[in-house]
């Protein structure tokens, strides 16, 4: 594995090795089949543009003018400037910079060094680091004008012209990256740190880097490549038929306990993501990366009430300053952004557009949360844009507000839409989310033994560390969004139905997206501002989301009230469960506020009425497994609870009340749920570490342990693919993927390969464009290797026939071939498997929670590539445990303002908060999707949260009912 | 960010007066030492100056200096190499250890002594740009709204607790504090140089107009000196302290012949705790002694509806650390 990775990297040519890179050279080849769909002109026409894009972002002057500081924009005099000289990776240079520009923004915006990145612009997150005199500082903390005198060294010069440094290969190798955003941060800490320590310990590399946060929690592989080696026991090594297969003495900690399944060639090895050198050098290009000729930016203003109306709104200053370009109100934009409200959790289409009572504009009147869009300004550049805001005057009639759901449900409660505060579902009506099986009075009724108890859960943000932007541009007609969405037909389709254009009138792209985490296989409001400004000011123009912007304008995991009754037998058998709930929505309905988890057990008599209820806080959203985690930790934690009262161990309690057949009759296509369990608990030493008597040990430092379990859902679907075969027998594969993070690319890469039988590097990717892919189902549900796969198989197999009875291309030929399948399961459930084992310690002087142990089973079917998807699952895990600890998006009740936005406040996971979180795989193969591969991301998020509750609680002896269990919560119940 | 001006300044008179020249012209004025706090600030608006006056190119003010009956350390030390010198970890562990526990290494390896002892409240009112007493206004909207992270001792008119580290270390040091100004020098005891809001609301310490801090003067350390920083975080790294607690201990065998005990993350300056030092002089620390220790360092505790929990925690900090100094060898 290392040796072939070294191999490419000693090649020199990393950035040509692979050639779906931004700038591909496709324009040079010919071919005598396009892509179905496709023009060739599309192609020709895309590419040219690509370049556009690249070659504006590169270095704006060069550092041979220095015999006076050259002049990076055209200087407006009422700006002071200020002349520095700077040794910039290496090379030094003059620079005239304006002080008010941070070192951040000179080297992104006037140097065309977008590795750097902006996650936070506040000190709060890493995204910026660069070394200083050798020394990491925030870039984004810093003035230009104060580097005078300084070195400075960013990643991209970290490669040496022969190569990667070993850190960035090590980076790699360790599948560092996820959707690496965060990477060259986390990679100029430990550069730094490798200079002066060779050979660091975890701990040493934890300390240097616990300046990066990583949302998508990839912390354990950032460790592992700076100290060279995995953090957990490789299990199962010898059992493992991969370990024989050439890519065994991997960087992966990930254990294979079932020997069963056939060894294939690509598949199931565990595989550095194809375009790690890109997101390891700084040359992933980010939509905030993307600059185009004569690009205007573009800053929202956002109501500061929770509810008012706006009386007027006067923009005539901002208008007449110097630089603006373009202003948008509710008076000169009326665009309603569909996907933004009222598709209850359904996919928004024209229906739904055409009835709904409940729209959300682009620009609302009344605003109903602070951070609703008021206004928009496009000026030449940020800072005017910002000054213009503050010029534009709103009248606003204050109205009552409301924040929490059950005071929205109040009789008396202020109405946040006419049709009152329980949310309207796709067919406007005011309706609670029921299901319900058997009867449940009944069953309580019979029940031996009957159980109560309330539970809640906060919002949560999303927190990707890529601030929400996008870019927007028309060349005509036609518009073109660049935007991190990791859904391009679905984004497409929503732009083009809200501004009344034709499919075929929009393009997005996504070439690199910094987290994705759900609600993002759609569009969103910015695109539509962005295109709208646009087409005012007639320029691109380029919308950029603060932090804090993202944190209140955005979305994130509704919270949730769960009241819960439960009857068993005195055995501890499962009679009846009941859960009645609150979901806060915000004032708008974006999705269905769901709360699942009921079905994981077996139960004859459930009811479950889930009302979502308008708020004026900050708009709930799909975010990774939309329902699960809130849910899961609500019902787990009550049937945990439940089993201690009934003296049981819960453990044995899942085992006897699990689900065995879906939804109590509907057999699943295969069913590891309980080998998950039952491996897990051995791992662990559930015996040794559960501790029978809650809260007991000597000591203010306590341990306990708690468990979760899963059956999560891996449905097939319609997705598309085409590959085409050149001459020169390159193999590329169209898909509408966008690497939110998972290594969609790497995974499709693997399957056509397999597929094709052909090596690894016969296949290229192209990606995360609708002018270039076909449709794709969007990264979203956990769906897009297992639909997305299915089509390149099929595609291939359809290329493989054509092979054999044409022949291979010759000259400028080229065979094509695509497929659109959509598979389907009868009569079965196909469901993916999983239990979590956590290990905390909870100190309860200081009421202090920490996770020391981490034990994840999964059955995700057949893993296609074990490295990413280990990283997937501790990916989840970590973010479970910002969740359980820290998360809330706390607001003032005074104001109706939210508190703890950004980084800092909301107290994201970091380095130090997550242990190594050891990933074991059971690989099954029920015969469906591709190579029996199931569903993976969402998984390790549903089920940390409720290990996690569940493990607290074990510690210290009492039930922690609310998330996040925080620090006052823990001292408050032992109090 | 509003527009401004970056001035360098060469050396302290000059950063003094060309910060003084701004503000007779009318202008708004502040120092910037590493930065990293007045740039969060400016860019939320919530301080607009029109004149940014550098200390960065100040030379010789990021030094040791011992003399005067201890060492001098001058302002602009960046609070890695404070944490990192040999000489302040083997007789001012405490302060090395204060300087250690701040954000991370890329915020220590900007952020001067000098900056961090004047960094701002961090507040999550006042740093979501709520028209709060720091921020010009005319009401606290921590004490009947979200107060889980503020002061349980000294609050009134404004709640916030002190937000630096190093602040609670220098104090339990008995530092010195050097002033430079428009009208020349002058010197506080570090526990003199912040201020209650009952004081001045609008403000954490003495500094006037114009006014820098230049250096620190800590006293050498007397034999049998041992100190310790114990600071309790929200996550593991990279929050400010919930509650933090300086302590130095002059011990003579296994008696305490002198004690400091100042805290961090209670109160809108570094919290003194003059009865629990006076408690342990001349005591064996025994775990009875700590036990009263942490019981008499809350005895005045006042908390507001969500910060109750500082209480017990306070407490079993105290007693904590108290008797874990006091062990070691
Ligand atoms: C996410 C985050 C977490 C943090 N966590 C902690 C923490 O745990 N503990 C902690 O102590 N701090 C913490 N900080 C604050 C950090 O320590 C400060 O940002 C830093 O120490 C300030 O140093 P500086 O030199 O950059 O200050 P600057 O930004 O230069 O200055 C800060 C303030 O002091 C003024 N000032 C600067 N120098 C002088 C001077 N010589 N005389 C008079 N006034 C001056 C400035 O005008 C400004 O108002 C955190 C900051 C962030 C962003
Ligand atoms: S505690 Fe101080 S900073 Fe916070 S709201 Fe009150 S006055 Fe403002
Ligand atoms: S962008 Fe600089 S720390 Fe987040
Ligand atoms: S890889 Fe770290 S934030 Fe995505």
């Amino acid at each position: 594995m290392k040796n072939r990775l070294s191999l490419r990297v000693y090649n020199g040519t990393f950035r040509y090795r692979f050639p779906h890179f931004a700038g591909d050279t496709m324009s040079t080849r010919r071919r005598s089949t396009d892509p179905p769909g496709l023009s060739r002109r599309d192609f020709l026409e895309t590419t040219a543009a690509t370049v556009v894009v690249a070659a504006a972002a590169a270095p704006a002057i060069d550092g041979q003018a220095l015999a006076g500081a050259p002049t990076l924009v055209q200087p407006d005099p009422a700006v002071p400037r200020s002349a520095i000289r700077v040794t910039l990776n290496g090379t030094a240079r003059r620079l005239d910079v304006e002080d008010r520009w941070t070192l951040a923004e000179l080297l992104r915006d006037h140097l065309g060094l977008t590795g750097t990145k902006i996650g936070c612009d506040r000190g709060e997150c890493g995204a910026c680091t660069v070394l200083m005199d050798g020394k990491p500082v925030y870039s984004c903390s810093q003035l230009a004008a104060w580097a005078d005198g300084c070195s400075i060294e960013t990643v991209e010069g970290v490669a040496k012209k022969d190569g990667l440094e070993a850190l960035q290969r090590a980076f790699v190798a360790h599948d560092g990256p996820q959707c690496g955003f965060c990477t060259s941060g986390q990679l100029m800490s430990a550069l730094a740190l490798h200079r002066v320590n060779a050979r660091p310990t975890v701990e040493d590399a934890r300390a240097a880097m616990v300046g990066n946060l990583c949302r998508c929690g990839n912390y354990n592989r950032y460790v592992e490549a700076t100290v060279g080696h995995s953090l957990s026991p490789s299990r199962d090594a010898a059992a493992n038929p991969r370990s024989l297969g050439g890519g065994g003495q991997s960087a992966s900690p990930v254990a294979t306990a079932s020997a069963a399944l056939s060894l294939l060639h690509t598949v199931g090895h565990p595989t550095p993501k194809i375009d790690g050198v890109e997101r390891v050098t700084g040359q992933a290009t980010y939509t905030g990366d993307v600059k185009l000729p004569g690009m205007l930016y573009a800053r929202v203003l956002r109501s500061p009430h929770a509810h008012a109306r706006i009386r007027s709104i006067d923009v005539s200053k901002a208008r007449a300053m110097p630089g603006v370009k373009a202003v948008l109100t509710r008076e000169n934009c009326e665009v309603v952004w569909g996907a933004g409200a009222i598709a209850g959790g359904q996919q928004y289409n024209d229906d739904i557009k055409r009835i709904t009572k409940q729209r959300r504009y682009a620009f609302n009147n009344p605003v109903r949360f602070v951070g609703d869009p008021v206004a928009a300004v496009a000026a030449v550049n940020r800072h005017v844009a910002e000054e213009a805001l503050l010029q534009i005057l709103v009248d606003y009639e204050v109205l009552p507000f409301v924040l929490e759901p059950e005071e929205a449900l109040a009789p008396n409660a202020v109405k946040i839409w006419p049709e009152g505060n329980l949310a309207l579902n796709v067919r406007n009506e005011a309706q609670p989310n029921v299901q319900t099986r058997g009867n449940v009075g009944n069953g309580l009724a019979a029940a031996e033994r009957t159980f109560e108890d309330r539970f809640t859960t906060a919002f949560e943000h999303n927190a990707q560390m890529e601030p929400r932007v996008a870019v927007a541009t028309w060349e005509g007609e036609k518009l073109t969004v660049y935007t991190p969405t990791g859904g391009i037909a679905n984004c497409r389709h929503d732009i083009a139905r809200d501004l009344g254009l034709p499919d075929d009138r929009v393009r997005v792209v996504c070439q690199y997206m910094g987290g994705n985490f759900g609600n993002k296989n759609q569009n969103q409001d910015a695109d539509l501002i962005a295109a709208m400004l646009a087409k005012e000011a007639g320029a691109p123009v380029k919308l950029e989301l603060s932090r804090k912007e993202d944190f209140i304008g955005m979305h994130g995991r509704w919270p949730t009230i769960q009241y819960y009754t439960v009857g068993t037998t005195s055995a501890g058998t499962l009679q009846a469960i009941q859960l009645r709930a609150y979901s806060g929505m915000g004032p708008y309905r974006k999705n269905t506020g769901n709360i699942g988890g009921i079905d994981l057990y077996q139960c004859p008599n459930i009811e479950t009425v889930v009302t979502p209820v308008y708020t004026n806080k900050t708009v709930s959203g799909n975010l990774r497994g939309p329902e699960y985690p809130q849910g899961f930790y609500g019902i787990q934690s009550m049937m945990d609870d439940v089993a201690s009262k009934l003296k049981m161990d819960p453990v044995e309690f899942i085992l006897k009340n699990m689900t065995r057949l879906a939804r109590n009759e509907v057999p699943y296509t295969n069913y590891t749920l309980e080998e998950c369990i039952r491996r897990g608990a051995e791992i662990f030493e559930w015996k040794k570490r559960w501790r029978q008597d809650p809260g007991s040990g000597r000591g203010p430092v306590k341990r306990g342990a708690g468990v979760s379990f899963m059956a999560f859902r891996s449905e097939l679907g319609r997705s598309s693919a085409v590959i085409r075969l050149d001459a020169s027998g390159q193999y590329t594969v169209f898909v509408g993927v966008t690497d939110v993070g998972g290594g969609a690319k790497t995974t499709m890469a693997l399957i056509a390969a397999e597929a094709l039988g052909v090596p690894l590097s016969q296949v290229t990717v192209v990606w995360g464009d609708t002018d270039r892919c076909p449709y794709s189902v969007g990264e979203s549900g956990s769906r897009t290797t297992i639909m997305t796969g299915d089509a390149v198989i099929e595609a291939a197999r359809d290329l493989r026939k054509q092979i054999a009875e044409k022949g291979p291309p010759k000259g400028a030929e080229m065979l094509v071939a695509s497929a659109t399948p959509t598979p389907r399961v009868e009569g079965k459930v196909r469901s993916a498997f999983g239990a979590h084992f956590v290990e905390v310690e909870v100190d309860v002087e200081l009421g202090r929670a920490r996770v020391v142990k981490y034990v994840a089973v999964h059955d995700s079917g057949r893993i296609i590539n074990p490295l990413a998807a280990a990283s997937q699952i501790k990916g989840g895990a970590a973010m479970g445990i910002g969740m359980a600890l820290h998360e809330d998006l706390r607001y003032d009740r005074q104001t109706g303002r939210p508190l703890t936005t950004g980084f800092y406040y909301d107290r994201i996971p970091t380095h130090r908060d997550v242990p190594d979180i050891e990933v074991v795989f059971i690989e099954s193969d029920d015969g469906l999707g591709p190579y029996g591969a199931k569903s993976v991301g969402e998984s390790g998020k549903a089920l940390s949260p409720a290990a996690i509750a569940n493990a607290v609680s074990n510690a210290i002896g009492r039930r922690m009912k609310d998330l996040p269990i925080t620090r006052d919560r823990i001292l408050g119940a032992l109090a | 960010m509003k527009t401004f001006t970056n001035v360098n300044a060469r050396d302290l008179r000059q950063a003094v007066a060309r910060s003084a020249d701004a503000r007779q012209s009318g202008q708004a004025a502040s120092f910037a030492g590493g930065g990293s706090d007045l740039l969060a600030l400016m860019k939320e608006r919530i301080v607009r100056p029109d004149v940014i006056v550098s200390l960065k190119p100040i030379k010789g003010l990021d030094q040791l200096t011992p003399g005067g009956g201890g060492i001098t350390i001058g302002g602009l030390i960046t609070l890695d190499a404070l944490s990192r010198d040999a000489r302040i970890h083997r007789q001012y562990a405490v302060l090395a250890e204060a300087a250690a526990s701040v954000a991370t290494p890329q915020i220590r390896n900007v952020g001067t002594l000098a900056g961090n002892l004047c960094q701002r409240p961090w507040c999550w009112y006042y740093r979501n740009g709520f028209p709060c007493l720091k921020a010009g206004g005319s009401q606290c909207f921590s004490v009947s709204g979200e107060n889980q992270f503020h002061a349980i001792f000294g609050g009134g008119p404004s709640y916030i607790v002190h937000p630096s580290d190093t602040a609670p270390a220098l104090v339990a040091l008995d530092a010195t504090f050097r002033i430079v100004g428009p009208s020349g020098e002058r010197e506080v005891p570090a526990a003199d140089f912040f201020v209650l809001p009952r004081q001045n609301a609008a403000a954490e310490n003495v500094l006037a107009n114009d006014e820098l801090l230049a250096s620190v003067h800590v006293p050498t350390a007397a034999g049998g000196m041992r100190s310790m920083y114990e600071k309790v975080l929200d996550r593991e790294a990279w929050t400010h302290a919930v509650v933090s607690a300086a302590v130095v201990l002059r011990m003579d065998g296994q008696t305490c012949r002198d004690a400091r005990v100042v805290l961090g993350g209670v109160a809108p300056i570094p919290w003194r705790l003059p009865e629990v030092e006076r408690l342990l002089t001349g005591q064996r620390i025994t775990e009875e002694v700590a036990a009263r220790a942490g019981e008499l360092a809350v005895a005045g505790a006042r908390p507001l509806a969500k910060n109750g929990y500082k209480v017990p925690l306070t407490n079993a900090l105290v007693r904590r650390t108290v008797l874990e100094l006091a062990r070691r060898a």
